[in-house]
């Protein structure tokens, strides 16, 4: 049985990068819960970072596009083509191909049919939180993809029973290995809409506190419509986050941060689970 | 009618990086598009766009430079 080493959940935003003469006050203190988040993640010696992230229809566009997909490549971009806009430079990641394909073999055996790539560019989704967690970009990434950004989109639920079953799939390995998990995406925010850059801090406040209180199963209840009203498109993301806090169900946690930055159009919080 | 090929006019856009005005008729000759998508695209009218079912995502990340925030 492998062990879960660190939970955690961040927003994730180009601007944060991108226009890093923005909102300095603000991106300092989010960028402080960043560093916290690192601090905490190398402590915990993980040999393999999952992140549950999504696509920003740069992988997968309308001619294929999968709810769940986990990245089983050697090694992933990021980022590639987005890294003169992000201010980031190009990259590549190590990947895990061997834990990986185990994952979706066993997803598949137990009736959790995941999508499969090869080869996946990432942009501020895996990007711009690797590039402040992980600068070194020598830990393994493993990624599993939601589409939480071309609707239909898989329900809460489902992202619920996905994180149920990784945490499955991590008992089932063996006992040395040192599993982290990484949620980026969420919290509110208005994208590419009539409204975009409308914040809503009253549901990125719940939203942190019900996982904070160890009642992530409550998100996992949320519809798309109840998403949309409250945090708008982008609110969707938390689908991601919502994977992580069911691989390690009533587990309280801590908020590192919240921000919510105008200038990135979107509510910026983590959480760090506290295992 | 579908909002594929638009989607698909703006989703190979975005791959390239730019951050044009407009995506006028001469880039989009080859897709099966409506009149009022076409004028859409050439005009960069975010409203437009979102109302004809274009991916809110695709237009932020085409259009940038047309948003006030």
């Amino acid at each position: 049985m492998a062990t879960i080493v660190a939970a955690a959940m961040t927003s994730h935003a180009p601007n944060m990068t991108a226009t890093p003469e923005a909102a300095p006050a603000q991106r300092k203190r989010f960028l402080a819960g960043l560093e916290e988040m690192r601090r905490r993640l190398i402590a915990a010696r993980p040999d393999l970072v999952m992140m549950f992230v999504n696509d920003h229809v740069q992988n997968f566009f309308y001619d294929n596009l999968p709810a769940y997909c986990v990245g089983v490549g050697d090694k992933h971009w990021a980022p590639r083509g987005a890294a003169g806009f992000l201010k980031i430079p190009e990259r590549q990641v190590p990947g895990a191909p061997d834990w990986a394909k185990s994952l979706l073999a066993t997803g598949l055996e137990a009736g959790f049919d995941l999508a499969v790539s090869h080869e996946l560019e990432f942009w501020d989704d895996v990007s711009v939180p690797a590039h402040f967690l992980m600068p070194e970009g020598t830990l393994p990434i493993v990624p599993v993809l939601t589409n939480c950004v071309a609707p239909p989109l898989p329900t809460p639920k489902r992202s619920w029973q996905l994180g149920s079953f990784v945490r499955r799939f991590i008992e089932g390995r063996p006992a040395h290995e040192r599993i982290a998990l990484i949620a980026t995406g969420g919290i509110s925010h208005w994208i590419g809409v009539p409204n975009t850059g409308h914040i809503n801090p009253e549901w990125d406040h719940w939203v942190l506190e019900t996982l904070a209180e160890g009642r992530g199963e409550e998100l996992a209840a949320l519809t798309w419509s109840q998403i949309e009203r409250d945090g708008g498109n982008g609110g969707q993301e938390i689908r991601n986050w919502i994977s992580v806090a069911a691989a390690v169900p009533g587990v309280k946690g801590e908020i590192l941060t919240y921000e919510p930055v105008k200038e990135w159009l979107t509510g910026c919080g983590a959480v760090w689970m506290q295992l | 009618m579908s909002d594929y090929h638009l989607n698909r006019v703006l989703y190979e856009k975005a791959r390239e990086h730019k951050m044009p005005d407009g995506i006028g008729p001469d880039e989009t000759a080859e897709y099966d598009l409506t009149p009022e998508e076409r004028a859409a695209l050439a005009e960069g009218d975010l409203e437009a766009l979102f109302r004809l079912g274009a991916n809110p995502y695709l237009i932020r990340r085409v259009f940038r430079k047309r948003f006030k925030v």
